[in-house]
Protein backbone atom coordinates (compact mmCIF):
# COMPACT_ATOMS: atom_id res chain seq x y z
CA UNK A 1 0.00 0.00 0.00
CA UNK A 2 1.28 3.45 -0.90
CA UNK A 3 2.11 5.77 1.93
CA UNK A 4 1.69 9.53 1.76
CA UNK A 5 4.22 11.87 3.35
CA UNK A 6 3.46 15.53 3.54
CA UNK A 7 6.06 18.28 3.76
CA UNK A 8 4.96 21.37 5.65
CA UNK A 9 6.43 24.85 5.91
CA UNK A 10 8.71 24.66 8.95
CA UNK A 11 8.95 27.34 11.61
CA UNK A 12 12.51 28.56 11.27
CA UNK A 13 12.48 31.14 14.05
CA UNK A 14 10.21 31.99 16.99
CA UNK A 15 8.86 35.07 15.21
CA UNK A 16 8.40 33.51 11.77
CA UNK A 17 4.81 33.50 10.51
CA UNK A 18 5.29 32.82 6.81
CA UNK A 19 7.87 32.62 4.05
CA UNK A 20 8.04 33.03 0.27
CA UNK A 21 8.64 29.90 -1.74
CA UNK A 22 11.43 31.08 -4.03
CA UNK A 23 12.47 27.91 -5.86
CA UNK A 24 11.34 24.36 -6.48
CA UNK A 25 14.32 22.03 -6.83
CA UNK A 26 12.32 18.92 -7.79
CA UNK A 27 9.77 18.16 -10.49
CA UNK A 28 6.45 16.32 -10.19
CA UNK A 29 7.00 12.54 -10.43
CA UNK A 30 10.67 12.94 -9.61
CA UNK A 31 12.15 10.57 -7.06
CA UNK A 32 13.17 12.26 -3.84
CA UNK A 33 15.46 10.90 -1.11
CA UNK A 34 15.26 11.96 2.49
CA UNK A 35 17.64 14.90 2.88
CA UNK A 36 17.36 16.09 -0.75
CA UNK A 37 16.66 19.79 -1.11
CA UNK A 38 13.00 19.91 -2.15
CA UNK A 39 12.45 23.67 -2.28
CA UNK A 40 13.91 26.95 -1.05
CA UNK A 41 12.19 29.64 0.97
CA UNK A 42 13.06 33.21 1.86
CA UNK A 43 12.03 34.92 5.07
CA UNK A 44 13.55 37.85 6.93
CA UNK A 45 16.57 38.10 4.56
CA UNK A 46 17.34 34.40 4.95
CA UNK A 47 17.31 31.91 2.11
CA UNK A 48 16.86 28.42 3.46
CA UNK A 49 16.97 25.07 1.71
CA UNK A 50 14.13 22.80 2.86
CA UNK A 51 14.96 19.14 2.73
CA UNK A 52 12.59 16.20 2.23
CA UNK A 53 11.86 14.52 5.54
CA UNK A 54 11.11 11.16 3.88
CA UNK A 55 11.83 9.18 0.71
CA UNK A 56 9.26 9.11 -2.06
CA UNK A 57 8.07 10.42 -5.40
CA UNK A 58 6.95 14.04 -5.57
CA UNK A 59 3.21 13.67 -6.16
CA UNK A 60 1.92 17.19 -5.65
CA UNK A 61 3.12 20.76 -5.24
CA UNK A 62 0.56 22.89 -3.43
CA UNK A 63 2.26 26.22 -4.11
CA UNK A 64 4.09 28.01 -6.92
CA UNK A 65 7.32 29.99 -6.81
CA UNK A 66 6.54 33.46 -5.46
CA UNK A 67 3.71 32.29 -3.16
CA UNK A 68 3.61 33.26 0.51
CA UNK A 69 3.12 30.20 2.70
CA UNK A 70 2.16 30.21 6.37
CA UNK A 71 4.06 28.11 8.89
CA UNK A 72 2.52 24.64 9.10
CA UNK A 73 0.80 24.69 5.69
CA UNK A 74 1.32 21.67 3.47
CA UNK A 75 3.75 22.50 0.67
CA UNK A 76 4.27 19.12 -1.00
CA UNK A 77 3.11 15.55 -0.95
CA UNK A 78 5.39 12.56 -1.48
CA UNK A 79 4.18 9.02 -2.24
CA UNK A 80 6.40 6.25 -0.93
CA UNK B 1 27.91 30.05 16.60
CA UNK B 2 30.69 27.78 17.84
CA UNK B 3 33.02 28.75 20.67
CA UNK B 4 36.15 28.72 18.55
CA UNK B 5 36.74 30.96 15.52
CA UNK B 6 38.85 30.04 12.49
CA UNK B 7 39.82 33.25 10.72
CA UNK B 8 40.48 32.80 7.01
CA UNK B 9 42.31 35.86 5.78
CA UNK B 10 40.77 37.01 2.54
CA UNK B 11 42.47 39.79 0.59
CA UNK B 12 40.48 39.35 -2.62
CA UNK B 13 39.05 42.62 -3.86
CA UNK B 14 37.06 40.76 -6.51
CA UNK B 15 33.56 40.08 -5.10
CA UNK B 16 33.14 36.92 -7.17
CA UNK B 17 36.20 35.36 -5.50
CA UNK B 18 34.99 36.32 -2.04
CA UNK B 19 31.57 34.79 -2.65
CA UNK B 20 33.32 31.80 -4.23
CA UNK B 21 35.37 31.44 -1.04
CA UNK B 22 32.26 31.62 1.13
CA UNK B 23 30.59 28.93 -0.91
CA UNK B 24 33.74 26.75 -0.96
CA UNK B 25 33.74 26.85 2.84
CA UNK B 26 30.23 25.34 2.90
CA UNK B 27 30.68 22.86 0.06
CA UNK B 28 34.23 21.46 0.25
CA UNK B 29 36.63 22.91 2.77
CA UNK B 30 34.50 22.66 5.86
CA UNK B 31 35.29 23.33 9.51
CA UNK B 32 32.68 21.44 11.51
CA UNK B 33 33.73 22.31 15.06
CA UNK B 34 34.51 25.97 14.59
CA UNK B 35 32.84 29.04 13.14
CA UNK B 36 34.74 30.43 10.18
CA UNK B 37 35.20 34.20 10.04
CA UNK B 38 35.95 36.15 6.87
CA UNK B 39 36.51 39.91 6.79
CA UNK B 40 36.77 41.30 3.30
CA UNK B 41 36.14 44.20 0.97
CA UNK B 42 35.50 44.75 -2.70
CA UNK B 43 36.09 47.07 -5.58
CA UNK B 44 32.87 49.02 -6.31
CA UNK B 45 30.15 46.36 -6.42
CA UNK B 46 26.39 46.05 -6.33
CA UNK B 47 25.22 42.93 -4.51
CA UNK B 48 21.64 41.91 -5.21
CA UNK B 49 19.66 39.47 -3.08
CA UNK B 50 19.26 35.86 -4.20
CA UNK B 51 15.80 36.29 -5.74
CA UNK B 52 15.77 39.98 -6.60
CA UNK B 53 15.31 41.45 -10.04
CA UNK B 54 18.63 43.02 -11.01
CA UNK B 55 16.91 45.45 -13.39
CA UNK B 56 14.55 46.87 -10.79
CA UNK B 57 17.27 47.20 -8.12
CA UNK B 58 20.23 48.54 -10.05
CA UNK B 59 20.89 51.36 -12.48
CA UNK B 60 22.60 48.95 -14.88
CA UNK B 61 23.52 51.69 -17.35
CA UNK B 62 25.27 53.65 -14.62
CA UNK B 63 26.97 50.50 -13.32
CA UNK B 64 28.22 49.72 -16.86
CA UNK B 65 29.58 53.22 -17.38
CA UNK B 66 31.39 53.21 -14.05
CA UNK B 67 32.61 49.62 -14.27
CA UNK B 68 30.77 48.64 -11.10
CA UNK B 69 30.61 44.88 -10.55
CA UNK B 70 27.23 43.19 -10.23
CA UNK B 71 26.93 40.02 -8.19
CA UNK B 72 24.01 37.96 -6.93
CA UNK B 73 24.40 36.80 -3.34
CA UNK B 74 23.22 33.42 -2.09
CA UNK B 75 21.34 35.14 0.74
CA UNK B 76 18.05 37.00 0.81
CA UNK B 77 17.37 40.67 1.44
CA UNK B 78 17.98 43.80 -0.61
CA UNK B 79 20.65 45.30 -2.81
CA UNK B 80 23.73 46.89 -1.28
CA UNK B 81 26.60 48.91 -2.72
CA UNK B 82 30.13 48.17 -1.51
CA UNK B 83 33.52 49.69 -2.27
CA UNK B 84 37.03 49.79 -0.81
CA UNK B 85 35.74 52.09 1.94
CA UNK B 86 33.54 49.38 3.40
CA UNK B 87 34.00 45.92 4.87
CA UNK B 88 32.01 42.71 4.67
CA UNK B 89 32.14 39.99 7.26
CA UNK B 90 30.98 36.39 7.02
CA UNK B 91 30.41 33.78 9.72
CA UNK B 92 30.07 30.19 8.50
CA UNK B 93 28.83 27.59 10.98
CA UNK B 94 27.81 23.93 10.77
CA UNK B 95 24.25 23.71 12.11
CA UNK B 96 22.26 20.60 12.89
CA UNK B 97 18.86 22.11 12.24
CA UNK B 98 17.32 24.85 10.17
CA UNK B 99 16.96 27.62 12.68
CA UNK B 100 17.31 31.30 11.93
CA UNK B 101 19.24 33.28 14.48
CA UNK B 102 20.75 36.67 13.80
CA UNK B 103 21.43 37.84 17.33
CA UNK B 104 24.28 35.39 18.03
CA UNK B 105 26.22 36.75 15.03
CA UNK B 106 25.34 40.41 15.43
CA UNK B 107 26.14 40.70 19.15
CA UNK B 108 29.90 40.10 18.72
CA UNK B 109 30.02 42.72 15.95
CA UNK B 110 28.32 45.30 18.18
CA UNK B 111 30.82 44.42 20.94
CA UNK B 112 33.76 44.74 18.55
CA UNK B 113 32.56 48.16 17.39
CA UNK B 114 32.45 49.30 21.01
CA UNK B 115 36.19 48.65 21.26
CA UNK B 116 36.72 51.38 18.63
CA UNK B 117 34.36 53.75 20.41
CA UNK B 118 31.26 53.24 18.26
CA UNK B 119 27.90 52.70 19.94
CA UNK B 120 25.85 50.65 17.53
CA UNK B 121 22.35 49.24 17.96
CA UNK B 122 20.27 46.52 16.38
CA UNK B 123 17.15 47.98 14.70
CA UNK B 124 15.00 44.86 14.62
CA UNK B 125 15.16 44.47 10.82
CA UNK B 126 18.52 42.79 11.18
CA UNK B 127 20.30 46.05 10.43
CA UNK B 128 22.74 47.92 12.63
CA UNK B 129 22.29 51.63 13.21
CA UNK B 130 24.16 54.52 14.84
CA UNK B 131 21.81 57.27 16.05
CA UNK B 132 19.06 55.71 13.95
CA UNK B 133 21.10 55.72 10.72
CA UNK B 134 21.93 52.42 9.06
CA UNK B 135 25.53 51.42 8.44
CA UNK B 136 25.22 47.66 8.28
CA UNK B 137 22.83 45.19 6.70
CA UNK B 138 22.89 41.48 7.35
CA UNK B 139 21.51 38.40 5.62
CA UNK B 140 21.87 34.64 5.74
CA UNK B 141 21.64 31.51 3.68
CA UNK B 142 21.62 27.90 4.67
CA UNK B 143 23.36 25.41 2.44
CA UNK B 144 24.64 21.87 2.87
CA UNK B 145 24.08 21.95 6.63
CA UNK B 146 25.86 25.28 7.10
CA UNK B 147 24.52 28.69 8.04
CA UNK B 148 26.28 31.56 6.34
CA UNK B 149 25.63 34.85 8.07
CA UNK B 150 27.13 37.83 6.31
CA UNK B 151 26.92 41.56 6.77
CA UNK B 152 28.20 44.81 5.36
CA UNK B 153 29.88 47.58 7.33
CA UNK B 154 29.97 51.04 5.79
CA UNK B 155 33.22 52.49 7.07
CA UNK B 156 34.18 55.18 4.58
CA UNK B 157 32.05 54.28 1.56
CA UNK B 158 31.22 56.77 -1.19
CA UNK B 159 27.55 57.32 -0.28
CA UNK B 160 26.85 59.38 -3.40
CA UNK B 161 27.87 56.44 -5.60
CA UNK B 162 25.74 54.20 -3.41
CA UNK B 163 22.64 56.30 -4.15
CA UNK B 164 23.36 56.81 -7.87
CA UNK B 165 24.01 53.17 -8.61
CA UNK B 166 20.89 51.94 -6.85
CA UNK B 167 18.48 54.53 -8.26
CA UNK B 168 16.44 53.16 -11.11
CA UNK B 169 13.80 55.83 -11.68
CA UNK B 170 13.91 55.50 -15.42
CA UNK B 171 12.83 51.89 -15.25
CA UNK B 172 9.10 51.60 -14.83
CA UNK B 173 9.19 47.98 -13.97
CA UNK B 174 6.21 46.12 -12.60
CA UNK B 175 8.34 43.63 -10.81
CA UNK B 176 7.22 40.46 -9.18
CA UNK B 177 10.47 40.52 -7.23
CA UNK B 178 10.76 41.92 -3.74
CA UNK B 179 11.95 45.51 -3.69
CA UNK B 180 14.56 46.40 -1.16
CA UNK B 181 13.87 49.17 1.27
CA UNK B 182 16.41 51.94 1.23
CA UNK B 183 17.07 53.36 4.62
CA UNK B 184 19.08 56.42 5.45
CA UNK B 185 22.69 55.43 5.85
CA UNK B 186 25.92 56.58 7.52
CA UNK B 187 29.62 55.67 7.63
CA UNK B 188 31.17 54.29 10.84
CA UNK B 189 34.27 56.51 10.54
CA UNK B 190 32.09 59.62 10.95
CA UNK B 191 31.26 58.44 14.47
CA UNK B 192 34.81 57.76 15.66
CA UNK B 193 36.66 60.37 17.64
CA UNK B 194 39.93 59.38 15.99
CA UNK B 195 39.21 57.57 12.72
CA UNK B 196 41.84 55.04 11.62
CA UNK B 197 42.59 53.72 8.13
CA UNK B 198 40.27 51.06 6.69
CA UNK B 199 43.05 48.44 7.10
CA UNK B 200 43.65 49.35 10.75
CA UNK B 201 39.91 49.19 11.36
CA UNK B 202 39.88 45.62 10.01
CA UNK B 203 42.72 44.56 12.28
CA UNK B 204 41.04 45.99 15.38
CA UNK B 205 37.68 44.38 14.67
CA UNK B 206 39.11 41.01 13.57
CA UNK B 207 41.35 40.79 16.63
CA UNK B 208 38.32 41.26 18.86
CA UNK B 209 36.17 38.77 16.93
CA UNK B 210 38.84 36.03 16.89
CA UNK B 211 39.38 36.30 20.64
CA UNK B 212 42.15 34.49 22.49
CA UNK B 213 41.31 30.97 21.28
CA UNK B 214 40.84 31.65 17.59
CA UNK B 215 43.18 30.37 14.92
CA UNK B 216 44.20 31.71 11.54
CA UNK B 217 44.05 29.62 8.38
CA UNK B 218 45.98 30.58 5.25
CA UNK B 219 44.54 29.59 1.88
CA UNK B 220 46.59 27.11 -0.15
CA UNK B 221 47.17 27.03 -3.89
CA UNK B 222 44.58 24.25 -4.16
CA UNK B 223 42.06 26.34 -2.20
CA UNK B 224 42.65 29.22 -4.62
CA UNK B 225 41.95 27.01 -7.63
CA UNK B 226 38.67 25.77 -6.16
CA UNK B 227 37.65 29.30 -5.11
CA UNK B 228 38.25 30.54 -8.67
CA UNK B 229 36.16 27.64 -9.96
CA UNK B 230 33.18 28.56 -7.74
CA UNK B 231 33.64 32.27 -8.48
CA UNK B 232 33.26 31.59 -12.21
CA UNK B 233 30.62 28.87 -12.03
CA UNK B 234 28.28 30.35 -9.46
CA UNK B 235 28.80 34.10 -9.43
CA UNK B 236 30.69 35.72 -12.30
CA UNK B 237 28.43 34.87 -15.24
CA UNK B 238 25.39 36.28 -17.04
CA UNK B 239 23.17 33.42 -15.88
CA UNK B 240 23.77 34.24 -12.22
CA UNK B 241 23.53 38.02 -12.56
CA UNK B 242 20.52 38.25 -14.88
CA UNK B 243 19.25 34.76 -15.74
CA UNK B 244 18.07 34.18 -12.18
CA UNK B 245 15.85 37.26 -12.11
CA UNK B 246 12.21 36.54 -11.25
CA UNK B 247 9.77 37.09 -14.14
CA UNK B 248 8.72 40.70 -14.72
CA UNK B 249 6.85 42.93 -17.19
CA UNK B 250 8.25 46.18 -18.46
CA UNK B 251 7.12 48.93 -20.85
CA UNK B 252 9.77 50.68 -22.93
CA UNK B 253 9.03 53.86 -24.85
CA UNK B 254 11.13 55.73 -27.40
CA UNK B 255 10.55 58.98 -29.31
CA UNK B 256 12.44 59.28 -32.59
CA UNK B 257 12.40 61.28 -35.81
CA UNK B 258 10.51 58.46 -37.47
CA UNK B 259 7.84 58.24 -34.77
CA UNK B 260 7.12 56.79 -31.36
CA UNK B 261 7.61 53.21 -30.28
CA UNK B 262 6.19 51.47 -27.23
CA UNK B 263 7.22 47.95 -26.36
CA UNK B 264 5.48 45.82 -23.75
CA UNK B 265 7.82 43.05 -22.74
CA UNK B 266 7.53 39.94 -20.60
CA UNK B 267 10.92 38.87 -19.30
CA UNK B 268 11.74 35.57 -17.63
CA UNK B 269 15.14 34.18 -16.65
CA UNK B 270 16.70 37.33 -18.09
CA UNK B 271 15.27 36.77 -21.59
CA UNK B 272 12.38 38.37 -23.49
CA UNK B 273 9.62 35.76 -23.70
CA UNK B 274 6.98 37.99 -25.27
CA UNK B 275 7.06 41.37 -26.99
CA UNK B 276 4.16 43.56 -28.13
CA UNK B 277 5.14 46.60 -30.16
CA UNK B 278 2.94 49.68 -30.73
CA UNK B 279 3.59 53.06 -32.31
CA UNK B 280 3.05 55.48 -35.18
CA UNK B 281 6.18 54.54 -37.11
CA UNK B 282 6.32 53.55 -40.77
CA UNK B 283 8.27 50.75 -42.32
CA UNK B 284 8.48 48.05 -44.90
CA UNK B 285 8.16 45.26 -42.36
CA UNK B 286 5.34 43.95 -40.23
CA UNK B 287 5.81 44.69 -36.52
CA UNK B 288 5.10 41.05 -35.71
CA UNK B 289 8.38 40.10 -37.43
CA UNK B 290 10.28 42.31 -34.97
CA UNK B 291 8.26 40.93 -32.05
CA UNK B 292 9.14 37.41 -33.16
CA UNK B 293 12.83 38.28 -33.53
CA UNK B 294 13.00 39.67 -30.01
CA UNK B 295 11.62 36.50 -28.44
CA UNK B 296 14.35 34.63 -26.61
CA UNK B 297 16.74 37.58 -26.81
CA UNK B 298 18.67 38.47 -23.67
CA UNK B 299 17.14 41.55 -22.04
CA UNK B 300 19.93 44.06 -22.58
CA UNK B 301 20.92 46.73 -25.05
CA UNK B 302 23.82 44.91 -26.74
CA UNK B 303 21.87 41.72 -27.28
CA UNK B 304 18.84 43.55 -28.71
CA UNK B 305 21.07 45.55 -31.06
CA UNK B 306 22.77 42.40 -32.32
CA UNK B 307 19.48 40.53 -32.68
CA UNK B 308 17.90 43.33 -34.77
CA UNK B 309 20.97 43.75 -36.97
CA UNK B 310 21.34 39.99 -37.51
CA UNK B 311 17.74 39.94 -38.71
CA UNK B 312 18.33 42.89 -41.10
CA UNK B 313 15.94 45.17 -39.24
CA UNK B 314 18.41 48.03 -39.16
CA UNK B 315 16.87 50.06 -41.96
CA UNK B 316 13.38 48.70 -42.32
CA UNK B 317 11.68 51.32 -40.16
CA UNK B 318 11.65 54.87 -41.46
CA UNK B 319 14.19 56.95 -39.50
CA UNK B 320 14.42 54.50 -36.61
CA UNK B 321 17.54 52.33 -36.49
CA UNK B 322 18.40 49.17 -34.56
CA UNK B 323 20.68 51.43 -32.53
CA UNK B 324 17.71 53.62 -31.53
CA UNK B 325 15.68 50.63 -30.40
CA UNK B 326 18.63 49.12 -28.52
CA UNK B 327 19.13 52.41 -26.70
CA UNK B 328 15.62 52.03 -25.24
CA UNK B 329 17.00 49.17 -23.12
Amino acid sequence: MKRKNIIVMPKLSPSMKDAVLVAWNKEINEEVRKGDVLFEVETDKVVCEIEATADGVLEQKFFDEGDHIRVGETVAELID
Amino acid sequence: MKDRIVYVENNFLDPYQSFGLEYYLTAEKTFDDSTVLLFWRTEPTLMVGRYQNTYSEINTEYADQKGINIVRRMSGGGTIYTDLGGWQYSFITRTDKNEISFAEYIAPVIDALQTVGVKAEFNGRNDLVINGKKFSGTAQYMHNGFTVHHGSLLYDTDLEELVKSTTVDEYKILSKGIKSVRDRVTNISEHMEAPVSAEEFRELIVKHLIGDDGIRYNLTQYDMERIDYYAREKFDNWESKFGKNPPFNVVKTGHFEGGNIEMKLDVAKGRIVNADIYGDFFGNIDKSAIEKALKGCEYDSDSVRKRLKDNDFDSCIYRITAEDIADMF
